[in-house]
């Protein structure tokens, strides 16, 4: 077994980064990014006293990962993209890589014995021990902690206390030094507080992309995808509003939620002035087999056409984008429907008369018409639902050269036009 | 070579025509990608022989219900039954689903896009010409202006996809930067249809297409 590789984040600027200076804040900052860390590491874990940190399993996921200098640089950019001030340490202990991260070079050791010599040269004071037990540990001479590793652990166990003690060696590694592992919620919800009043969707767009990258990390960590997540605006005036944003296909991608947020957002007319943002989402599924480069072209063009709808349907509306499909009726207007996209049912039935290509939404009065050109096709149904029809339709002229499909109302004698040979 | 700076908002024009120059003296190929469009009259007086894919086709037609839609039958069928798919924006009458299907158009490839304005319409046309799964977009458009079409035209090449805008027969008045332009006029049997601009190709020419209606089994 690979030995333990700890990567600990110090985030010295978390509860003002997250916006608000309050402790609950905090807390729910250092959550989501846990839920983001999950997707390097089955093993997360994360402190809030005396100065945030989280910290990372890596021995496991490294190989998976391409080796740890690229996993590393991965999740510093990806801290760097969500926004947060960081300096990140590796090393064979947890409590290692956290003295480490306070250290302005050399912060990455793999091994006991690199990290035992890496922490020999450093000051005493970069010890997280009790301020007491620093000054005496300054006032016995020492200045180094390679001075104080010399000591037997038996001495400075009498001198400074057990939980010294413990400390130097969980530094070193050579303690168990177990943490909590963070486990992941069923749920996700994340939610960001504006400083002042927001008016405007567009203003809401950088914390939106902040919460989405960090829904992503999350769904990578779960291994699982989203069909629908819900926007929520809280008011200060007005009860909660919010949007949900749905997908065709199974996705966690956040440069696509950004999109498809960003168009829904831009017809968003909002009730009230914006105090805070909420994402959520309650339902995850497996993520989509479709990936980029694996499958044929027919699974990525399928891919390409889902991404389009969702963006027609995000700026235009759910009800505006539809497929087509025809239905067994005789009667014209009752013989076609519209159908999600794709799932068009009937096959042609191709023993019926030539048909024109465009219809018009309702049969139009019009004057008897003088030239017809073929006809007449009775067409006689509908008497079992009250649609009641019997009609004959004709080929017909227009004046302007147009070939109309027109049917005379056999019950009152009227004409009407109802289709248009385009 | 060098450019004048001074061209302003030609200079973009300029540039994007004598690249396009450059590409078909290399290649000495036809200035499109053609699909064939079904009618022999036709193909035989398009560069490449057929229909523009990858640019725009303007079709104005003097009335409404004269064939302009069973123009491009062939060619939605052809399209929708290699796998690619139909967008239609905006239509002003319903795209008669039966009447498709008896063409030979797959029914499941056709997708409908409704919408509250011009604009939107603009919008949906440019997004669904970029999707590389959509072969072909039917547009409406009430009004469009030269930049809009250059703008749509290099969506369709991006998308590598055919875009027809319907256009009033008074838009034969004004020049257009489509690549193709074609006024459809009636004739008692069929369509005439003259082709008024070709990118690379002869314009002024008026030839007489047999729309009439074939079901397919």
């Amino acid at each position: 077994m690979n030995p333990a590789l700890w990567l600990c984040i110090r985030l010295p600027r978390l509860a003002h980064e997250a916006s608000i200076a309050d402790a609950a804040a905090e807390h729910a900052a250092m959550e989501r990014l846990a839920a983001w860390a999950y997707q390097w590491s089955s093993l997360v874990s994360y402190r809030l006293a005396d100065g945030p940190l989280l910290w990372l399993e890596l021995a496991a996921s490294r190989s998976l990962f391409g080796g740890h200098a690229a996993l590393l640089a991965n999740i510093e950019t990806g801290l760097t993209q969500l926004g947060y001030s960081h300096a990140c340490a590796l090393a064979p202990s947890p409590t290692g890589a956290a003295l480490l991260t306070q250290v302005g070079e050399q912060r990455c050791v793999t091994t006991h014995s690199q990290l035992r010599s890496r922490l020999e040269s450093l000051p005493l004071s970069l010890l997280a021990l009790p301020p007491e037990v620093l000054a005496a540990l300054h006032a016995a001479g020492l200045r180094r902690i390679g001075q104080l590793l010399g000591l037997p652990a038996a001495a400075i166990a009498r001198r400074f206390g057990p939980a010294a003690s413990l400390y130097l060696q969980r530094l070193c590694g050579a303690a168990s030094d177990p943490r909590p592992a963070w486990r992941m919620p069923a749920t996700y919800g994340a939610r960001f507080e504006f400083l002042a009043e927001v008016h405007d969707t567009t203003a809401m767009l950088f914390p939106l992309r902040r919460l989405l990258l960090e829904f992503q990390g999350y769904l990578r960590g779960r291994d699982c995808a989203v069909l629908r997540f819900t926007l929520e605006f809280e008011h200060y005036r007005h009860a909660a509003s919010g949007v949900t944003i749905g997908m065709s296909a199974p996705a966690r991608d956040a440069a696509q939620f950004l999109l498809l947020a960003r168009e829904r957002l831009q017809s968003l007319v909002l009730p009230a002035a914006v105090s805070a943002l909420r994402l959520q989402a309650l339902e995850f599924t497996a993520a989509s087999v479709v990936q980029t480069d694996f499958f044929g072209s027919d699974a990525q063009q399928l891919q390409q056409l889902q991404l389009l709808l969702d963006r027609l349907r995000a700026r235009l509306g759910d009800q505006q984008v539809h497929g087509l499909s025809s239905a067994a009726d005789h009667r014209p207007e009752r013989s076609w429907h519209f159908v999600t996209p794709q799932q068009s049912t009937p096959g042609p039935d191709t023993r019926s008369p030539a048909r024109p290509c465009t219809l018009l939404h309702n049969p139009r009065r019009i004057e008897p018409p003088v030239t017809l050109l073929s006809g007449p096709e009775r067409i006689e149904s509908g008497w079992w639902d009250g649609g009641d029809a019997t009609r004959d339709y004709y080929v017909a002229r227009a004046a302007d050269g147009a070939r109309w499909w027109v049917f005379q109302d056999l019950a009152e004698g009227g004409w009407y036009l109802q289709g248009l040979w385009t | 070579m060098t450019i004048p700076l001074h061209l302003g908002s030609q200079r973009t024009q300029t540039l994007e025509q004598l690249a396009r120059l450059c590409r078909n003296a290399e290649s000495g190929r036809a200035p499109w990608l053609a699909a064939p469009s079904g009618f022999a009259e036709l193909d035989a007086s398009l560069p490449g022989g057929g229909w523009p894919v990858g640019a725009i086709a303007e079709l104005m037609s003097d009335a409404v219900g004269i064939g302009e839609l069973s123009l491009l039958v062939p060619v939605l069928s052809r399209l929708a039954r290699a796998g690619r798919y139909i967008a239609c924006i905006a239509p002003p009458y319903l795209p008669y689903a039966p009447a498709l299907a008896q063409r030979g158009v797959p029914l499941e490839r056709v997708l409908l896009i409704q919408t509250c304005s011009l604009q939107q319409s603009l919008w949906a046309t440019e997004q669904a010409l970029r999707c590389t799964a959509v072969g072909a977009v039917l547009g409406w458009p009430a009004y469009i202006v030269d930049k809009n079409v250059r703008r749509l035209q290099l969506a369709a090449e991006a998308g590598g996809s055919l875009g027809i805008l319907y256009r009033p027969p008074e838009a034969a008045r004004e020049s257009s930067p489509a690549a193709l332009r074609l006024r459809l006029h009636a004739l008692p049997e069929g369509l005439a249809v003259e082709i008024q601009k070709v990118r690379g190709g002869r314009a002024g020419l008026t030839l007489r297409v047999g729309v009439a209606p074939t079901v397919v089994a």
